[in-house]
């Protein structure tokens, strides 16, 4: 397969097509293409133009939704490679809805973009209590945590999950974000949190930031 | 010095005349409550009676507004609400149920839950135990949220008629309760808001069909909003034929209740979100604005309603498409989001357009301020919508549990001080 074949991983994931990207994916991989080129070279420069098109308002929440499904249709067939051979990923993310709170829609968005960045997510879930972030960090080499939440009345439990991680000794190991409509930068500062996403590409750009990706 | 009632001092506002004082909605649409919990502590705060309140929209614990706290909170509109609740069943045959806070609630008849491992409460649509849950609040929680249940989706077999459901032709009941409750909520001289239902186009609060017990078709809320993306014509289609059925109901409706209506809740899809837009404003014109015409032509046309559109976030540029639709009044006007300034908004779309909230914000002021806070925000907000009318107070969308009764005395407060002081200029 040559280069002008492979730039249509690159389109099949900007353009949101999961199953041409998977096809593609899966065809390059059996005519010898490399695991990380393909991620590395054509798959996160996609996400990154998608991330961009966001940015200037050519692309909305859909098509965001769509570029990260081709992505990780394609990444399904590339991950087992990548950790057959050691690769590490760009970092590894423990990412939540905290307690009480069950949105996850922005969540799931920012996980995904995550995921097409080169980042390894474990996604706990919604309504994830402070026990499962600490568990996370403790047993999965952890270096960032993402907190979401939706509702005035479930902001303070990212408060109270950034305390357990202080409470078990985990919070010098992890930088931690958090995002949500009602979260703004002052509150991340307030409840001592290392940075807060506005939207879903800028929690992606923070997140590579402390990275240094 | 006319005489005015809640009716006329709403109808002048939004006819963008400034009546004699800022009109007031607490409770008159699923947008503009009070949570169960702030009902009662309201209540307790003025001295009425005290009882278990009732959860009229169960979904967002919305707590009943009786007469005696409309009174108290000087509210101008009255309410004539969906027939059913969001979870299928009608609101009647009231019985005891515990929140997890302790509150002691009614909730309706065929409000059946269970109690899961983890301490959830989940609901079923229309109170039927036998199917999958439709809802759950988590332990120690304070609202509902759907329980998304998507069949696998076919491409090849997908079909329209599985979105479509939920929406049919009103039956001799759906009839019978709305001229019931128009006449009842005509007589208390307060402005009338109506909610038929049918209206919403792609709510995404409806999509997951929380009332419904085995949801075909898109259902799940991420596979939605890249359907309106990746399957435009079918949910052109959807709305299509929805419109149709919506309108040949409002036909059926307003020939029984035209004259005890002032407004419809129509729709109440969220465009915004914090920081922009669900869509593109060409996406909006395509696959929304033709929609919304059809459906507000026809009221316009043949009623004297006006025409509620809620959506949070920011949604500045889609302002002058809302208005190009024909929309009268938009809610919750969030201004906290970009873009969405007071002065901003009340001088680009404030002649055309009525703003129906934006009195005082509930994701920072209200929760989390001091009385002093919410008073100037108030304060500012009132000074800067009321004048020329266009303008009807409500928080920015729902009280939310946990809210403090004493910031709420002091937007009350503020309002009347506002009142007070254009009366006395």
């Amino acid at each position: 397969m040559n280069m002008m074949d492979l730039h249509k991983l690159y389109d099949a994931v900007l353009n949101g097509d999961a199953k041409t990207a998977s096809a593609f994916t899966q065809e390059a991989l059996k005519e010898g293409a490399a695991p990380l080129d393909l991620v590395t070279n054509y798959m996160v420069p996609a996400m990154d133009e998608v991330g961009r098109r966001f940015e200037c308002e050519d692309y909305f929440v859909p098509e965001l939704l769509l570029a990260a499904r081709a992505m990780k249709a394609a990444l399904e067939h590339i991950r087992p490679l990548l950790l057959a051979s050691g690769a590490q990923p760009v970092g590894r993310v423990a990412i939540g809805t905290v307690k009480g709170d069950l949105h996850d829609i922005g969540k799931n968005l920012v996980a995904s973009l995550l995921e097409g960045g080169g980042f390894e997510v474990i996604d706990l879930g919604a309504d994830v209590s402070p026990e499962k972030f600490v568990e996370a960090i403790k047993t999965r080499d952890v270096n960032l945590v993402c907190l979401s939440a939706l509702l005035t009345v479930t902001m303070g439990a990212m408060k109270t999950t950034i305390q357990a991680l202080e409470d078990t000794g985990v919070r010098d190991q992890v930088k931690v974000l958090i995002g949500g409509a009602p979260v703004t930068e002052q509150f991340a500062s307030e409840i001592g949190a290392d940075g807060y996403g506005e939207s879903a590409t800028a929690a992606v750009a923070l997140a590579r930031k402390f990275s240094h990706a | 010095m006319p005489s005015w009632s809640g009716r006329n001092r709403v109808a002048d506002a939004l006819a963008h005349r400034e009546p004699d004082r800022v009109p007031v909605d607490f409770g008159a649409t699923p947008v503009t409550g009070i949570h169960v919990s702030v009902v009662a502590a309201l209540r307790e705060r003025f001295g009425l009676d005290r009882h278990p309140v009732k959860v009229t929209e169960p979904y967002q614990m919305l707590g009943e507004v009786e007469e005696d706290l409309k009174r108290a909170l000087g509210c101008d509109v009255e309410p004539v609400p969906s027939r059913k609740t969001i979870f299928g069943f009608t609101n009647e045959g009231w019985k005891p149920w515990r929140t997890y806070q302790g509150q002691e609630v009614l909730v309706p008849r065929d409000f059946n839950f269970a109690i899961d491992a983890k301490g959830d409460t989940l609901v079923y649509p229309e109170g039927d135990v036998t199917v999958a849950p439709s809802a759950r609040m988590p332990k120690d929680g304070y609202f509902f949220d759907a329980i998304v249940r998507q069949e696998p989706l076919d491409e090849d077999t997908l079909n329209v008629e599985d979105n479509l459901e939920e929406f049919d032709y009103v039956t001799a009941e759906d009839i019978a309760y709305f001229q019931r409750e128009c006449a009842r909520a005509r007589a208390t001289g307060r402005f009338v808001i109506a909610n038929f239902g049918g209206t919403a186009l792609g709510d995404i609060a409806l999509v997951p069909a929380p009332f419904l017990k085995h949801p075909k078709g898109i259902r799940d809320i991420a596979e939605w909003y890249m359907s309106t993306s990746s399957r435009r014509e079918y949910v052109y289609r959807i709305f299509a034929r929805q419109v149709e059925i919506a309108v040949a109901n409002l036909e059926s409706l307003a020939s029984r209740v035209r004259d005890n209506v002032d407004a419809v809740f129509l729709c109440g899809t969220d465009f915004g979100t914090q920081t922009g837009t669900f869509c593109s404003a060409s996406t909006f014109s395509d696959l929304w604005l033709p929609h919304y015409k059809d459906m507000i032509d026809w009221i316009h046309g043949h009623t004297p309603w006006k025409v509620f559109k809620h959506s949070c976030g920011s949604v500045d540029r889609f302002i002058p498409l809302m208005i190009e639709a024909g929309f009268d009044i938009l809610n919750p006007v969030q201004c906290s989001a970009a873009n969405m300034s007071p002065e901003h908004l009340k001088a680009a779309y404030g002649e055309k357009i009525a703003f129906w909230g934006g009195g005082v914000d509930t994701q920072k002021t209200l929760p989390f301020g001091t009385p002093a806070e919410v008073r100037e925000e108030v304060l500012r907000r009132c000074g800067v919508f009321a004048p020329g009318g266009g303008f009807v107070f409500n928080t920015i969308h729902n009280v939310q549990a946990r809210t403090p009764v004493d910031n709420l005395i002091a937007m009350l407060d503020a309002v009347a001080e506002f009142n007070r002081g254009r009366i006395a200029a």
